[in-house]
């Protein structure tokens, strides 16, 4: 199966608001992908939206969020279900720093329905770290039933290795994510303990265009996503 | 200075218990980004951050940090702690911005 499991809608304030839940789909099935997760900053309140239109379009999905720790890593949440996505949401709405969005400096925050009609906006910034470790964030993914990868983890901003210097040895994620393939050999330089063939591997786009979302040249076999997430069926 | 006269002369608060204070302050260094101080922390500087990560204390061994000041009030959890005991590492928590922090490591002469 071609994937790409990290991409933002409208409703993180750094996305075009092209993003939204039928375009998404749609340029994702147009690209050959057969399974996609939203995964907005810091939010889940797009993914009810996202189900709908990723069923009528007949495309796969999984259900997520990139949460920010309060180390500042991004970390990303992947659901199989969408009802075990959304749990997770009050958990957040706990652990947020109550800082209101400015439209004009960082961009809106657009909540859609199916049909891609604006049906809401969030108002509080969700590019922010939670009052919550990166521990504690792991901790609550598992708790609700989901996967917790560790975003983008080479990149020079908000990754374990800029905030954390390198990935905790004792910290139990269940996947890695970067960018580019070549990126292993950076991966494991830097932390020599992470064994290439023990480690769950994802490579995804981070679109937060639609231009940018991956083409179909990452596979993902259906025991990996069986043994992560269980039978999508 | 050594650590014990900073935590004489500050009333700071060493956190680890039996880590040893007899080793001599040169200088400091200021930064949250463990990747930054990977690459540019110095022997024998006292590491001032508001960063509580288990691996500020992979990071502080590696620089071999003469110790490490939290700032702002914020405190390291327990499991940090008594990594920081293994090691032999001098912890300290500050209740001043990073900022007055290092103020008042140079007005002390470090």
């Amino acid at each position: 199966m071609f994937y790409d499991l990290h991409m933002h809608s409208c409703l993180s304030p750094c996305a075009e608001n092209e993003m939204t839940p039928n375009n998404i789909c749609n340029m994702a099935l147009i690209k050959g992908l057969d399974l996609i997760a939203v995964t907005d900053h810091n939010s889940t309140k797009q993914l009810p939206a996202c189900a709908e239109a990723a069923r009528n379009i007949g495309i796969g999905m999984l259900f997520g969020a990139e949460l920010e720790s309060s180390e500042e890593v991004h970390v990303l949440a992947l659901y199989r279900r969408l009802e075990a996505a959304l749990s997770l949401q009050p958990w957040i709405d706990a652990h947020m720093p109550g800082i209101p969005n400015d439209e004009n400096y960082f961009g809106n925050q657009l909540i859609m329905n199916a049909n891609d009609e604006i049906i809401g906006k969030e108002p509080q910034l969700l590019i922010v770290s939670l009052t919550a470790t990166l521990d504690e964030c792991v901790e609550e993914i598992h708790r609700t039933g989901g996967k917790a990868i560790l975003a983008h983890v080479v990149d020079r901003k908000n990754s374990v290795t800029t905030q954390l210097g390198f990935i905790p040895p004792d910290l139990p994620y269940d996947g890695l994510e970067i960018k580019r393939p070549e990126q292993i050999k950076e991966v494991i330089a830097r932390n020599p303990w992470i064994k290439e063939n023990e480690t769950e591997w994802l490579i995804d786009s981070d679109a937060h265009t639609l231009i940018d979302i991956s083409e179909a040249v990452n596979e993902i076999s259906e025991d990996t996503v069986a043994r992560l997430w269980g039978d999508l069926q | 200075m050594t650590i014990q006269q900073l935590i004489e002369q500050t009333g700071w608060k060493p956190v680890t218990k039996d880590a040893d204070v007899t080793k001599e302050i040169n200088g400091a260094y200021c930064s949250d980004l463990l990747s930054w101080v990977m690459g540019k922390g110095q022997p024998d500087q006292a590491w001032i951050t508001v960063q509580s990560h288990i691996n500020v204390i992979a990071v502080a061994v590696l620089r071999e940090f003469s110790c490490v000041i939290l700032a702002e009030g914020a405190h390291f959890p327990e499991n940090v702690i008594s990594r920081a005991e293994d090691e032999d590492l001098v912890l300290i928590e500050s209740d001043l911005p990073v900022f007055e922090t290092a103020r008042k490591l140079i007005e002390l002469g470090v």
